[in-house]
């Protein structure tokens, strides 16, 4: 994929400027990105628990009112993101951690959506400490296992860089 | 000073120094760490901060568990990547606060949970929460800004 026209772009921008020539920018950005991720993990360890059957007794209509905070937590860490790569696009776009970072999210979201689309409607119907579908099970896990990977990979960006 | 240096030119400090990997490895399980402890507590002082009424509290002593794992992989690969630069993270104010405002927000979980078993008046188990979830943060912000200041 060519991404050098984007990264050219990128940095004529007026977010490039802020997050270049503001020197606490960055830094606030990455707390708040952190920030972002905690809650977003958060959110999904009690919606992905409940449905994998380790906290089973928790109402599930309730559990899913954790999925907006986790998309808002998305949306925040999405901008601050978009903040890091206009700051240093040539540094993030050849990265081999932020490559699998961004495929992974991709992942993720495709299993969002199939969670959304395809078992939102039935488990909202659950009793309480009722079993998940099997299906709805593996949506679960695989939502953790990405996310976990996620982290790792931002953490990695920094070190695989030549 | 004589510990810190003792610490940081043993074996674990030399590993976390020079080790090509080893440095990253640590550090990412630090973060997931820190997702799963702090996601845990932030999710349960949203709870008894009003969000999500319906779910039951007895339901976060199992999530509990998992809070605690990420607690120990963050202890373990915390004390680990300290021996990186022991001599120097001791005194940055960064430092001091976050594990502080760690061990606050930490006991004070437990309180809440208590709080809350009690039935202790709303505004009580209320004002416990946040301060907690207060703590938190700050051990995340300061923990961030530790590479930056202090």
């Amino acid at each position: 994929m060519n991404w050098e026209p984007l990264a050219t772009w990128l940095e004529t921008t007026w977010l490039h400027d802020l997050m270049v020539n503001i020197f606490w920018m960055f830094p606030a950005g990455e707390t708040l990105h952190f920030i972002g991720i905690t809650i977003l993990f958060g959110a999904l360890l009690v919606v992905d628990f409940r449905v994998i059957g380790l906290v089973k007794f928790i109402n599930m209509n309730e559990v899913m009112k954790f999925i907006p905070v986790a998309i808002i937590a998305f949306g925040l860490n999405l901008l601050t993101g978009i903040a890091f790569l206009a700051a240093n696009p040539f540094r993030y776009f050849p990265n081999i951690a932020f490559q699998w970072k961004m495929a992974l999210i991709i992942i993720a979201g495709i299993n969002a959506l199939w969670f959304w689309f395809g078992e939102h409607k039935e488990l909202k119907q659950l009793a309480d400490g009722e079993d998940a579908p099997f299906r709805a099970k593996v949506i679960a896990v695989i939502s953790l296992v990405i996310w976990v990977l996620v982290i790792i990979c931002g953490r990695m960006i920094p070190y695989v860089e030549y | 000073m004589g510990f810190l240096l003792w610490y940081e030119n043993g074996l674990v400090g030399v590993f976390i120094r020079e080790s090509l990997w080893g440095y990253p490895i640590v550090l990412s399980s630090h973060a997931v760490g820190m997702a799963t402890v702090m996601g845990v507590a932030v999710a349960l002082n949203m709870r008894v901060l009003g969000f999500a009424k319906g779910l039951s509290i007895q339901a976060f002593d199992k999530l509990f568990l998992v809070g605690w794992l990420g607690f120990i992989i963050n202890l373990v690969s915390g004390i680990i990547l300290f021996a990186g630069n022991a001599s120097v993270y001791t005194f940055q104010w960064t430092f001091q606060l976050k594990i502080g405002a760690i061990i606050v927000g930490g006991i004070l979980m437990k309180v809440v949970m208590n709080a809350v078993r009690e039935n202790k008046p709303e505004s009580t188990q209320k004002l416990l929460a946040g301060i907690s979830m207060a703590c938190w943060m700050i051990g995340m912000i300061t923990g961030r800004l530790m590479a930056y200041i202090g």
